[in-house]
């Protein structure tokens, strides 16, 4: 017989509120961990969808890319060893359009390699989110470092960087606008272990997102929010079932008096937990891909199905030990205590 | 024949450092099919004694035996599962599941000693049960909105749907008003000798006496 589901049916305020809080709860979690998600595209899309493998930069750089210089010898010897490794550095900048208007861009160069746009002089491809702002394939943007004009070539989806549009240029033109030869990080695409390079200082993909100070800080803050929303929805488990489990004893008591097993006890714990947890999950998940579709431009959301997944799986976990923990009162109960009590 | 036999039970309660004899060696034996009435002056550990027999709580020392076992030296399953099936349980307060509707309650009971019948088995006994109680007709009602004697009738439903070899009652009709407790002692009566169930039931109510065939009374953790 489903006890579970007549005391849920029988005290369906209880329930509902529980439910609700747990909703929201969820539903906020899911809510900031897609603007996380969205916050580190924004600002690392470019380094971000980059293959697994290794950065390398100037050891004397101080884990600061902007300060790193990969000198020619090296990158050639490197370029030999490792034929797809290749040569890259990062500059915040900014074009101007026919209209006047400045656009803050990130120039990004490299040497020919397919995990970047490789463009002439003269030339330059942007991302897509620049599309909206007006420009067009064929127009002419300026940039007071450069003297000549840069032609529009095309745009690529989702090449973002410090939450500015990627703006691919030649390696002859950023060696002009900024007066340098040398590029600024190395990569070897596929390489799960760094090695030692003379004078190198090796990074894994996660380990150089983190020296992107406005990124770890961003992230950082972020996930801090979300893990406090779990804990916070596993001591609600934990509180409202100790509450429901404290004005019950008497009822616990009694059926174990009759020889109900403890067990069955804590399964109907579990199936309304899991019951309640399951309902609010699914409405939260829907709800918070539905304003994955619906937010707006300006606001950079992005959820993964399988974030919401890992996150559902976790809120249950959470739920299961909060109540289990409170549960241990149903374990202690004595049969008599019930009987001693009186009309319940 | 003999159902059951309390032999040499003691039980003291440690408050601190007082220590308290509540049962001083009590021997007692039940008649398979009779009831027992347990009567003396509050205090006298008539309920810790039913509690013992009843497997409820252990005894300090003593034996309760029932069908060649000794309840008080069994596991806590093993209890569980004699209190499930063989014994049957009514209190001063009926205790009935507040969730669950009148029918709803036996079946549970059905389900906890675990008999093997089939749903429409159950069904029909639920059924037969509850007209030996005369509330077939608040099958589907809440406790919430039984009345007390109803609610009594009932738990003492709930005590012997499954066929207990044993019942147990602890002043079954002390929040009744007296033609009431008359009825449910009829009744306690009547399902007991149908169903040729052992009764030992503690009480205060003399009017009481009447249905029992045998009354024992305790007195400082003795029967005299
Ligand atoms: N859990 C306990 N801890 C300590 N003392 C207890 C406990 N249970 C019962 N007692 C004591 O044991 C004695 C007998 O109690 P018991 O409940 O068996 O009496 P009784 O005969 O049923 O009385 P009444 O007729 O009032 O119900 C009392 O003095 C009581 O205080
Ligand atoms: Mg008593």
């Amino acid at each position: 017989m489903k006890m579970a589901w007549k005391e849920i049916k029988k005290s369906k305020a209880k329930f509902i509120i529980l439910g609700s809080i747990v909703f929201l709860v969820s539903l906020l979690t899911f809510i900031i961990s897609g603007l996380a998600n969205g916050l580190s595209m924004d600002n690392a899309a470019l380094i971000k969808d980059m293959p697994a493998g290794q950065f390398y930069m100037d050891e004397n750089a101080k884990e600061t890319y902007n300060l790193s210089k990969i000198d020619e010898d090296t990158e050639k010897h490197v370029h030999k060893e490792y034929p797809d490794a290749a040569a890259f550095s990062i500059q915040m900048g900014f074009v101007v359009d026919g209209n006047d208007d400045q656009h803050s861009v990130s120039f990004v160069t490299s040497t020919e390699s397919d995990l970047f746009e490789n463009v002439n002089d003269g030339e330059i491809i942007l991302d897509r989110s620049m599309q909206e702002d007006g420009i067009q394939v064929g127009d002419k943007l300026t940039n007071n470092q450069y003297s000549g004009e840069f032609t529009v070539k095309g745009f690529v989806d989702q090449k973002k960087y410090s939450h500015t549009p990627v703006a691919f240029i030649s390696m002859d033109n950023y060696k002009e606008m900024y007066r340098t030869n040398h590029m600024q990080l190395l990569f070897i695409p596929g390489q799960d272990k760094a090695e030692t390079i003379n004078g190198l200082e090796a990074f894994s993909n996660t380990a150089f997102l983190d020296t992107i100070p406005s990124y770890s800080a961003e992230q950082m803050s972020l996930n801090m929010i979300i893990w406090f929303l779990v804990i916070i929805s596993g001591m609600l488990f934990a509180i409202f079932f100790y509450m429901m489990n404290v004005q019950k004893i008497g009822l616990y008591g009694i059926l174990k008096a009759i020889g109900v097993k403890t067990r069955t006890l804590f399964g109907m714990m579990w199936s309304q937990m899991l019951l309640i947890t399951a309902i609010a999950l699914v409405l939260s998940v829907s709800f918070s891909h539905l304003f994955n579709r619906v937010a707006p431009d300006g606001m950079p959301f992005d959820l993964g199905l399988e974030t919401t997944l890992q996150l559902s799986g976790l809120f249950i976990v959470i739920g299961f030990i909060g109540a289990t923990l409170s549960g241990i009162q149903i374990k202690r109960v004595e049969p008599l205590q019930a009987i001693q009590q009186g009309e319940m | 024949m003999t159902a059951f036999t309390v032999e040499n039970v003691k039980k003291t309660f440690t408050n601190g450092e007082i220590e308290e004899q509540v049962l001083n060696g009590v021997n007692l034996a039940l008649k398979e099919g009779e009831i027992t009435a347990l009567v003396g002056a509050s205090g006298s550990g008539k309920s810790t004694l039913l509690t013992i027999a009843a497997g409820l709580q252990h005894a300090s020392a003593g034996q309760v035996m029932f069908q060649g076992k000794n309840l008080t030296n069994m596991k806590q399953e093993e209890i569980r599962k004699v209190r499930a099936q063989d014994f049957g349980f009514v209190f001063q307060a009926s205790h009935l599941v507040p969730f669950l509707t009148v029918e709803e309650q036996l079946l549970l009971m059905l389900d906890v000693s675990e008999k093997r019948m089939h749903k429409q088995e159950k069904k029909k006994r639920i059924t037969s049960m509850l007209q030996l109680v005369e509330m077939e007709h608040r099958k589907d009602a809440y406790p919430s909105s039984l009345s007390g004697g109803e609610k009594q009738r009932v738990a003492i439903a709930r005590a012997i749907i499954h066929e207990p070899k044993l019942l147990f009652a602890d002043e079954p009709t002390a929040s009744l008003d007296s033609k009431r407790s008359q009825d449910v002692m009829e009744l306690i009566r009547e399902l007991t000798k149908t169903l040729h169930i052992t009764t030992l039931m503690v009480t205060h109510d003399e009017e009481m006496l009447p249905y029992a065939d045998r009354i024992i009374t305790m007195k400082d953790g003795l029967i005299v």
